[in-house]
């Protein structure tokens, strides 16, 4: 074809013009649908999911039905109800063979859990969000035993936000609540 | 081909589809098992300690009845044969068959009340210790010091009143009007005193006939025995979820000494009550969990309180017959030592 055809037949498209049209186009496709995906988001923004801790009965589900690879779902400690217990029935199992970090006497399945040595005979607990995968265990023998202050809460620096979030729909307790995105976590405060 | 073999009449679909139906029926349910199952992968077992091996039960037991309030904290029997029993803002005074003789009024919480031999009773709230004439008016009453108070029991030697505090990790001695005369239990090196560990409010104080005073440590998961005086003289108990130690992370919650000296501890979140000799030796059981159920599943997940809601008190009378308060289902059960045959 010749080059100059285009000009003398406004008809036509040269290559060079369908490339830049073709360009804006894409531009402007793709400005539309990030308005619409903000537009979208901005209604959903208003609320996040949340478990609600004093519903939450432990049952693991948050460990296996979360969309994400690695559940959002992570265990937190409230520290001020926390006994700093030497024998910390969240990190220990039910009959330990000793008080060590030996993983035999360990019952969190990753290891997300760090004990401390304060002073005689306390202990802090620290949880490692990179290896927790929130399936409640220690939670479960915190609240048996002891002050209830680890617990599990859904942490938005991971959560997509589903609009339909797939462990509400299995969660045993009816714990997962809606709650204002500005006020993103239920934490506990005291007994 | 059998040009019958791909047609389905409407007998054949519909006999198909019942068969499919039950097939499906029966399946539904176990592969529900099998969520079930997947799910509880994670759970805390404690279940394999939740049943008492009949050889260690020494008592039977020997009747019930419901606390006059709800939410009952202490109970104590007084010299008449009478129960003492904190519940809400109120002293209940019940006979030995559970009925309400009276009630004593506070302005706060009833955290646990005993009787003295003089008809006096003295109640605590969290940081007050309060007097009522037997009559029911109220005598005196005093501020425990400290600015982290939290009496959880009381006890009367002779003219002094023991206050257990959880939130100072103390035991109080005052005389009758409230002046303190001594702290017992607080961390001192020189004494070889560790200092009581309670991370939840459950320090409890007992006198034995022995003059020695039987204190829990449930930190330490022991029973100390401390002279008037503050001097410790002994301590026994080990941490375990088995029958002879005292499980989870604070046990024992509260004692009670037998007329012979032996002590009765109370668990929480593995509700028992046991007996200890003298020297600590684990003698048998009083009762297990199967007894509390209802206590059994705090904080179990099946009830998802923390264990801080849960647990038991005890009371012994003159007998040996032991009386347990349960906390979670407000009752108080009596339990009376088997006849040996």
């Amino acid at each position: 074809m010749n080059p100059t055809d285009s000009k003398t037949n406004p008809g036509q498209v040269n290559r060079r013009q369908f490339l830049r049209d073709g360009g804006r186009a894409t531009a402007v496709a793709s400005l539309g649908g990030l308005l619409g995906m903000v537009l979208g988001r901005s209604q959903a923004e208003g609320y996040v999911w949340q478990i609600d801790p004093s519903k939450c009965v432990y049952c693991g589900n948050c460990a296996t039905h979360c969309v994400l690879e690695q559940s959002a779902v992570k265990c937190v400690h409230a520290y001020a109800m926390c006994g700093y217990c030497q024998l910390c029935t969240g990190y220990f199992e039910p009959e330990p063979n000793a008080l060590n970090t030996g993983a035999e006497n360990c019952q969190c399945p990753t290891a997300a859990i760090q004990r401390t040595y304060v002073e005689d005979p306390y202990y802090e607990y620290t949880i490692d969000e990179d290896l927790c995968i929130g399936c409640a265990k220690c939670v479960d023998g915190c609240t048996r035993f002891g002050n209830g202050s680890l617990f599990l809460q859904i942490r938005h620096d991971r959560c997509v936000n589903c609009n339909e979030c797939a462990i509400s729909k299995v969660c045993a307790g009816d714990a997962f609540v809606r709650v204002p995105a500005s006020q993103p976590y239920l934490l506990k405060t005291q007994h | 081909m059998n040009p019958h073999a791909t047609f389905l009449s409407r007998r054949h679909f519909l006999r198909r589809s019942a068969e499919a139906a039950v097939i499906g029926g029966v399946a539904a349910p176990l592969l529900g098992q099998g969520a079930e199952a997947a799910a509880s992968r994670f759970a805390y077992d404690v279940e394999r300690f939740t049943k008492t091996d009949p050889q260690w039960l020494r008592y039977d037991p020997d009747g019930r009845f419901p606390t006059p309030r709800p939410q009952a904290k202490r109970i104590s029997i007084g010299p008449g044969g009478r129960f003492y029993i904190a519940a809400q803002d109120k002293v209940c005074v019940v006979d030995l068959a559970g009925t309400l003789e009276a009630t004593l009024s506070l302005n706060d919480v009833a955290r646990c009340a005993i009787a003295g031999e003089d008809g006096l009773v003295y109640a605590a709230t969290r940081n007050r210790v309060v007097v009522f004439e037997a009559g029911g008016r109220e005598k005196l009453s005093w501020e425990v010091p400290g600015p982290k108070a939290w009496v959880s029991a009381l006890a009367l030697v002779g003219d002094s009143v023991l206050a257990a505090d959880s939130g100072n990790r103390v035991i109080w001695r005052f005389d009758l009007s409230g002046k303190v005369l001594g702290r017992i239990g607080e961390k001192d090196q020189e004494r070889e005193i560790p200092g009581f560990v309670v991370p939840s409010p459950y320090l409890d104080v007992e006198p034995g006939k022995d003059g020695l005073l039987r204190v829990n440590n449930p930190g330490r998961h022991r029973v100390e025995l401390y002279t008037l005086e503050g001097d410790l003289e002994l301590f026994w108990g080990k941490a375990s979820a088995g029958v002879g130690g005292f499980c989870g992370c604070c046990n024992p919650i509260a004692v009670a000494a037998l007329p012979d000296g032996r002590c009765i501890t109370c668990e929480k979140g593995l509700p028992r009550v046991k007996i200890f000799a003298l020297d600590g030796a684990f003698e048998g059981v009083v009762a297990g969990p199967e007894s509390f159920p209802q206590n059994a599943r705090i904080g179990s997940g099946r009830n998802p309180v923390d264990g801080t809601l849960g647990g038991l008190d005890a009371t012994v009378d003159a007998r040996g017959r032991v009386y347990v308060l349960d906390l979670v289902a407000s009752e108080v059960q009596i339990f009376k030592p088997k006849t040996v045959s």
